[in-house]
């Protein structure tokens, strides 16, 4: 409570007086002195993004609901996105009295941290809408997709029949992978086939390390798992350190199943390395596993890669 | 005063329970933990493993054991027996296709000794989906009446919507403390 106050204090009052002494040292505002300053990708964006939130600006206030409701909405797209994005650039221009002729590295480099922070919060809303979408076994498009998950990974074997214990190999429960979806819904069949297909390799790689006669685990099912962490991460602002560092443009769906991809293949080697007695010690090492990303993910310097390790030769 | 009389003392103190939940998978048992904590119940993933949630209600302590139902989990399950004050087995009513199942399941664990004092709730889940047997009918098809070794009782309920989780819950904690708080 104590920490919490001086922390307030000095944001309301001792911030604005630092703020305004820079203001007129430097002659530039804040946003422009992180802009010119900190390193591009997370560390940028995310002082943008603080800068912009603890703004007293009417004006800036009045933007940042704005830009709320039309990423909320997924409208911040296309020729709608640009529209948006230099409306929001004027509008800080205006209010911070900045020269876009002298400062047209700023407008740049400024136009990138707001299609980050506003994709990332449009991302938020794609992706919850795919995991309320219930997967559904009258969809042909659905069971489509879930035939090309079987086929991407065990491209060897046909599967006798739509229910069948062959989905047991995928580790999937039982017969009838559709009630193993539940809360994550499609966007865990999603995530589970990008990985798959995206990510051959690695995937294979994965999948024949949940085989392994003492370490095995059920391969599905840990997927689906991991969509509820990296929707977790997605929610409270974790991940924004991946999606920051990591995306070139408008952040997509695409990007969510990259994370994914990418938790996946850290949780397998993570799992082998523990060398479980076995499966009953899944919550245990996955809560180890979450605590170790959150670490990871704090850093706003890491860089996310899928790398293939030797044993794979 | 032997040791168990000990140990029943240290308990009463506390009272503390500890109730395990089983049944096939996706019969519902995270969902009614959660429900039943209060938690949100649209996010649930299968459970590989086991949940625990230790709950305060009407003065009692009460350890919740959650554990995976899939078949290549079921072998674990032997592995939380010791000292369960109760058992509650969750159905999945709509799901006629697996009750046979469900009821081999049920009989292997009732023959259980670790298991033979504890009180058996069964919970005739998702009574709110279309075509869920009604609580009669898997008495039925269960076969229930032929339990003998254990007080028990079914209670339909629908986790989803938490109707009827709390008066299953009273009527097990009721049982339970009538059977190890009541000894002096």
């Amino acid at each position: 409570m104590m920490n919490f106050s001086i922390w307030w204090v000095f944001a309301y009052y001792v911030r604005p007086i630092v703020k305004w002494f820079l203001r007129k040292t430097t002659g530039l505002c804040e946003l422009q002195r992180i802009c010119y300053g900190e390193i591009s990708g997370a560390p940028r964006i995310k002082a943008v993004e603080y800068s912009l939130n603890m703004s007293r600006s009417r004006q800036v206030i009045q933007l940042i609901e704005h830009l709320n409701d039309v990423s909320d909405n997924q409208r911040f797209t296309g020729a709608n996105e640009r529209e948006i994005l230099k409306g929001a650039v004027n509008t800080v221009l205006l209010v911070k009295n900045i020269n876009p002729r002298v400062h047209y590295q700023f407008i740049t480099s400024f136009s990138k941290c707001l299609e980050q922070i506003w994709g990332y919060r449009q991302l938020i809303a794609e992706v919850e809408e795919l995991r309320r979408t219930t997967f559904d076994s009258d969809n042909i498009h659905h069971e489509s997709k879930l035939y090309e998950l079987w086929a991407n990974l065990m491209p060897q074997d046909t599967l006798e029949g739509r229910i069948t214990k062959q989905w047991q190999d995928i580790g999937f429960q039982g017969e009838d992978p559709k009630t193993d979806f539940r809360g994550m819904g499609l966007l865990g069949l999603e995530n589970l086939l990008f990985f798959a297909t995206q990510y051959r390799t690695p995937a294979q790689h994965v999948l024949s390390h949940s085989h392994h006669p003492s370490y095995g685990y059920c391969f599905a099912i840990v997927g689906i798992n991991l969509t509820s962490l990296a929707l977790v991460l997605l929610r409270d602002g974790s991940a924004k350190t991946f999606v920051y560092n990591t995306s070139k443009s408008l952040p997509s769906i695409r990007l969510f199943h990259q994370f994914y991809s990418y938790l996946f293949y850290e949780f397998d080697r993570f799992w082998v390395e523990c060398k479980p007695k076995d499966i009953m010690e899944f919550s245990n090492i996955r809560n180890r596993f979450e605590s170790n990303v959150r670490l990871v993910l704090q850093d706003p310097g890491t860089e996310f890669r899928i790398g293939v390790t030797v044993d794979d030769v | 005063m032997g040791f168990l009389t000990v140990l029943k003392k240290m308990k009463q103190k506390e009272k503390e329970m500890r109730i395990l939940m089983l049944g096939l998978d996706n019969a519902g048992k995270t969902t009614i933990l959660k429900r039943f904590n209060g938690e949100p119940i649209n996010t649930i993933s299968p459970t590989l493993g086991f949940n625990i949630k230790t709950l305060e209600h009407r003065g009692f302590k009460l350890n919740m054991w959650d554990v995976g139902g899939q078949k290549s989990l079921r072998s674990y399950w032997r592995n939380y027996f010791e000292c369960t004050d109760g058992l509650i087995w969750v159905v999945d009513s709509a799901d006629k296709r697996r009750l046979d199942d469900c009821k081999k399941e049920l009989f292997v664990l009732l023959q259980e000794e670790r298991l033979s004092g504890a009180t058996l709730l069964i919970f005739a889940n998702k009574q709110d989906l279309p075509g869920a047997c009604s609580k009669e009918e898997l008495r039925d098809i269960l076969e229930l009446d032929a339990i003998k070794t254990h007080h028990w009782k079914i209670i339909s309920c629908s986790a989803v919507t938490g109707e009827n989780l709390l008066e299953g819950m009273d009527w097990i904690i009721d049982d339970i403390a009538a059977r190890i708080f009541t000894l002096d």
